[in-house]
C-alpha cells in the first residue's frame, strides 16, 4: 500500500496536484449542488489548502525526514482528501463517483494514523496501535459492504452522489442505512479514543517529546471535535446540507485540522533535520579536553532534550556507566522515550536514552562523534576503575579491622578465661597451702597470683590496644571519652558528634585521635585538645598539641583516610583529617 | 543469701559457684546465658544475679542487657556484673535507669572471693558498687585544670569512696571517723566541685562519676 520509489512518490504528488485542480474545474462547472467546494471561496480554498497542503508535507517528509513512510501516508491522505469532491462531480464517469465513494471513508484512519505516529514515524503502545488497526479494518468493512448492498438511487439522504455505484451486486437499503448508522457510531466512538491517547500522551510524556506532539495533538482535536460534531448534526438533519451554517462549520474546522497536521509535520521534518545537523556539529563546541559529561550536555542541546543520558558499555565487566564511571541502572522502556545503541567499529560503544520525539538519532552521529564518545567511554572506564580502586582499598581496611575485632574476641574469650582459671587454681592452691602450714609454698604461690592478675591486665591493654570493643559497642564519642581517661597528658576534646558512622570512619577517626596522642606524648606536649565536628557531610578530626614539631609521617594514617576518600594534613603540632561521613 | 550465677564460661563458672560456697553464700542456680538466667531469675528470686557481661551470642554486653532487664522486672532481686571492661560508660549504663543494687566489678576480681562477698552484701544492703580500679582511673586522670586539686587528701579519699557507691556510714567505717564528720567532708566536696548535693545516696554517684569524666 505504501509507496516506495521516489518516481512513484512524484506520479502520486502529480495525480494528488491534478485532483486539486480538477477541484477547481468541478467547482467551476457545477451547476448542482453537491459538494462545499461551490458553496463558498472559503470552502473552496480550505479544502485546496488542505489536500495540496498534505501533499506537499508528505513529499517533504518522504524525501527529507527520516520516517519515509510517514511522508507517503500523508501523500496517500492528500489524493484521499480529494475524493469528497469527486463524489459530487454531477456530470463525471459513474466508476470515478463510485471509486470516490469507496475511497472518502479512508480519510478517517489514515488523518489519525498519521497523528499518532507523526512524532515518532511509528504507533507506540498495544492500545494505540489497536485503536488504528480497527478503525482501517472498520472503514475496509463499511467501504466494501456499502459498495456491494448501497444503492444511491434508494438512499433517501444521499446528497453528493445520488445515483451512481458501479459496484452495486445487490440493492439494499435498510441494511445501507444500517451500515451507516452502525459507521458513525463507531468513528464518533474512535474520533473520543483519539483524543484521550493524546491527552495521556501529552501528561505521561516527557518535556521534549510532549512539546513535538503539541501540533499533532490539536490536530487530532478539531478532527475528533469535527468528527463527533457531525455524527451528533446527521443525527438532528438525517440529510447532510453543505449550505447549513451547521455542516459548514464542521468542514472547515475538518480542514484546519488537516492544515494543522500537514504544516505540523513539515514543522517537525526540519526541526528533526536541524538536530541532526547539530548533533553531527557537536564535537566542534567541545573543547580540547572536555570534563565528564560534557558531550552528553552537548548532544542533550542539540537534540533539544535536557533528560538525555549517554550510557557508556565497558566491555571487560559487561555493564554500563555514566560518564562519571558511576554504573547505571538497567535503562527502562519509558512513555516518550527511546534508546538508541551506538557503535563504533563494530564495537558497541554507547547507549543514547533520549525522547522519541527525535527517532533514528544513530546515522545522524557521525564519525567525530563517535571519537569523541569513545574518549569520553574511555574516561568513563578508567574513572569505573578508580571507583573500583576504591572501594578494594575500604575492603582492605574494614578487612583489616575485623581480623584485629575478631583477634581481640580471641585474646578475651581464649586467653583470658585460662588466665581467670590458673588464677582461682592458684587461689586454691594457696588456701591449701595455708591449711596445711606450708607458709614457704604459700609465699609463692601469692607471688604466682600476683603475677596471674599482672598479666591479665595487660592481656587487657593488649586486647583494647589491638581493637578497643567500645569503639564499635558504644561510637566514637564515647571511646574518644575513654581514650581521654586513660590518656597520659591532659587531653582535652572540645567536640565529639554523639552519632554513628561507618566502622571504617570511626575506626579511621579513632585511631587519628590515639595516635596524635602518642605522637604528642613523645614530643612532650602538655595538653592535647581533640575537635571532631560534623560539617556538609564530612567527619572533620583536629588533634592540637603543644610539643615541639613532629617529624611523623602517619602512613598507615594516611592510607586509612585515603582509602575512605579522604585528606590527611599533618602540620607541625596538628593532625587533621576530613572524612566523607554520607 | 541466695546468688543466681551466670557465666558462659564453665570453668570460670565453676570455680565461682565454689568459692561463694565455700564463703557461706547460697547459690540457688547457674545460667550459661542470658535467657537462661532471665529464667533462673524469675524462678529462684534471689537476692543478687551475679552476671558475666560478656555472653552469647556476641560476647559483647549481653550481659548488661540482662541485668537491666531484671532491675526493670524484679526491683527487688540485685544484679552484680563482672566486666572485663575497664570503661566507665558500661557501669554508667548500668547505673542510669536503676542506680540502687547494682554493681560493677571488674571480672578479674572474682577470685578474691572477699571483695566479691563484700560488694553482694553491700547490694542487698541497698547500696551500689563501683568497681575501684574504674574509680582510681577517673580520679587519676590527667586534666590541664584540675578541679579535684582544691580538695584535701581526706576529700579525696571520701570522693573516691562515694564514686565507688559507698553510703557515709560505709566510708565513715572504713575512714575511723564519725557520720557526721563524713557529712561534713560530703557537703565540702560538692561545694569545691560545684555539684548540687543529693540526698539520694545513687544519685550521688551517678552525679561524681559524671562529674569525674567530664
Amino acid at each position: 500500500m505504501l509507496i516506495r520509489s521516489a518516481v512513484t512518490r512524484l506520479a502520486a504528488v502529480g495525480a494528488g496536484l491534478a485532483a486539486g485542480l480538477g477541484t477547481l474545474a468541478v467547482a467551476h462547472g457545477l451547476e448542482r449542488r453537491t459538494t462545499y467546494v461551490e458553496y463558498s471561496v472559503l470552502a473552496l480554498t480550505l479544502t485546496l489548502a488542505a489536500g495540496v497542503a498534505l501533499i506537499i508535507a508528505g513529499l517533504i517528509v518522504s524525501l527529507l525526514g527520516p520516517a519515509a513512510q510517514l511522508g507517503d501516508l500523508a501523500l496517500l491522505a492528500g489524493l484521499v482528501w480529494f475524493a469528497s469532491v469527486w463524489v459530487g462531480w454531477f456530470k463525471g464517469p459513474p466508476w470515478v463517483r463510485s471509486v470516490g465513494m469507496l475511497a472518502a471513508g479512508f480519510l478517517f484512519p489514515l488523518l489519525i494514523h498519521l497523528v499518532l505516529a507523526a512524532s515518532s514515524g511509528r504507533l507506540h503502545g498495544v492500545f494505540t496501535r489497536i485503536l488504528v488497526v480497527s478503525v482501517y479494518v472498520e472503514t475496509l468493512l463499511v467501504a466494501v459492504g456499502l459498495a456491494v448492498v448501497r444503492d444511491p438511487f434508494f438512499d433517501p439522504y444521499c446528497w453528493a452522489n445520488c445515483t451512481d455505484n458501479v459496484f452495486l451486486l445487490r440493492s439494499m437499503p435498510s441494511l445501507a442505512r444500517a451500515i451507516e448508522a452502525a459507521d458513525r457510531w463507531f468513528t464518533a466512538v474512535a474520533a473520543a479514543a483519539v483524543v484521550m491517547v493524546c491527552i495521556s500522551r501529552l501528561v505521561i510524556d516527557s518535556g521534549p517529546a510532549r512539546r513535538a506532539f503539541l501540533p499533532f495533538a490539536l490536530a487530532a482535536t478539531l478532527l475528533s471535535g469535527a468528527v463527533v460534531a457531525h455524527v451528533l448534526a446527521l443525527r438532528r438533519t438525517p440529510l447532510e446540507d453543505p449550505s447549513a451554517p451547521t455542516f459548514r462549520a464542521i468542514f472547515i474546522v475538518e480542514c484546519m485540522a488537516a492544515v494543522v497536521l500537514a504544516a505540523g509535520l513539515v514543522w517537525a521534518t526540519v526541526r528533526m533535520r536541524a538536530r541532526r545537523r547539530a548533533v553531527a556539529r557537536i564535537t566542534a563546541s567541545l573543547g580540547q579536553v572536555p570534563p565528564p559529561g560534557s558531550l552528553g550536555a552537548a548532544l542533550a542541546q542539540a537534540v533539544g532534550d535536557p533528560e538525555l543520558e549517554i550510557a557508556y558499555w565497558l566491555a571487560d565487566s559487561q555493564r554500563y556507566v555514566d560518564a562519571k564511571g558511576n554504573p547505571v541502572a538497567n535503562l527502562a522502556k519509558a512513555p516518550g522515550r527511546t534508546l538508541t545503541g551506538l557503535v563504533r567499529d563494530g564495537r558497541p560503544i554507547a547507549v543514547v536514552f533520549h525522547t522519541a520525539a527525535v527517532p533514528d538519532l544513530e546515522p545522524a552521529i557521525g564519525a567525530a562523534v563517535r571519537l569523541a564518545l569513545e574518549n569520553e567511554r574511555l574516561q568513563a572506564e578508567s574513572l569505573a576503575q578508580l571507583a573500583q580502586l576504591r572501594a578494594s582499598r575500604i575492603r582492605i581496611v574494614e578487612t583489616g579491622d575485623a581480623e584485629r575485632r575478631k583477634l581481640e574476641r580471641d585474646l578475651h574469650d581464649g586467653a583470658q578465661q585460662h588466665l581467670l582459671a590458673l588464677s582461682y587454681e592458684l587461689r586454691l592452691a594457696r588456701a591449701q597451702a595455708e591449711s596445711d602450714g606450708d607458709t614457704s609454698s604459700a609465699r609463692l604461690l601469692t607471688a604466682a597470683t600476683r603475677g596471674a592478675q599482672e598479666a591479665l591486665g595487660e592481656l587487657r591493654s593488649l586486647a583494647h590496644g589491638i581493637y578497643p570493643a567500645i569503639l564499635a559497642e558504644a561510637g566514637l564519642a564515647t571511646a574518644v571519652a575513654t581514650l581521654a581517661e586513660t590518656a597520659l597528658l591532659p587531653m582535652e576534646v572540645l567536640a565529639a558528634p554523639d552519632g554513628r558512622y561507618a566502622a571504617a570512619v570511626e575506626s579511621a577517626a579513632y585511631l587519628l585521635v590515639a595516635e596524635g596522642l602518642d605522637d604528642a606524648a613523645r614530643r612532650h606536649a602538655s595538653h592535647v585538645t581533640v575537635d571532631i565536628v560534623q560539617d556538609a557531610g564530612r567527619l572533620i578530626i583536629t588533634v592540637d598539641d603543644d610539643g615541639s614539631d613532629s617529624s611523623s609521617k602517619f602512613v598507615h594514617l594516611a592510607d586509612r583516610v585515603g582509602a575512605l576518600d579522604g585528606r590527611l594534613m599533618v602540620g607541625p603540632t596538628r593532625l587533621r583529617a576530613e572524612l566523607p561521613c554520607g | 543469701m541466695r546468688v543466681v550465677v551466670a557465666d558462659d564460661v564453665m570453668l570460670t563458672r565453676e570455680g565461682i559457684v565454689r568459692l561463694l560456697k565455700d564463703a557461706g553464700i547460697e547459690v540457688v542456680a547457674e545460667a550459661e546465658n542470658a535467657p537462661g538466667l532471665l529464667r533462673e531469675v524469675r524462678l529462684a528470686n534471689p537476692d543478687v544475679a551475679l552476671v558475666d557481661i560478656r555472653m552469647p551470642p556476641t560476647h559483647t554486653d549481653e550481659g548488661l542487657v540482662a541485668a537491666q532487664t531484671i532491675r526493670e522486672e524484679l526491683p527487688q532481686v540485685g544484679v552484680l556484673v563482672l566486666s572485663e571492661y575497664v570503661e566507665p560508660t558500661y557501669a554508667m549504663r548500668l547505673l542510669q535507669e536503676h542506680p540502687e543494687r547494682v554493681g560493677y566489678l571488674l571480672k578479674e576480681k572474682v577470685f578474691e572471693i572477699a571483695t566479691v562477698v563484700d560488694a553482694l552484701r553491700r547490694i542487698v544492703d541497698g547500696e551500689t558498687v563501683i568497681d575501684p580500679t574504674i574509680v582510681s582511673r577517673l580520679l587519676g586522670r590527667r586534666r590541664r585544670v584540675d578541679p579535684l586539686a582544691e580538695l584535701s587528701g581526706r576529700e579525696r579519699e571520701v570522693l573516691e569512696l562515694i564514686a565507688e557507691g559507698m553510703s557515709n556510714r560505709a566510708i565513715a567505717g572504713r575512714l575511723f571517723v564519725t557520720e557526721r564528720t563524713v557529712e561534713a567532708h560530703v557537703t565540702q566536696i560538692f561545694q569545691k566541685l560545684r555539684l548540687p548535693e543529693s540526698p539520694d545516696q545513687h544519685r550521688r554517684v551517678i552525679a561524681v562519676l559524671t562529674f569525674l569524666r567530664t
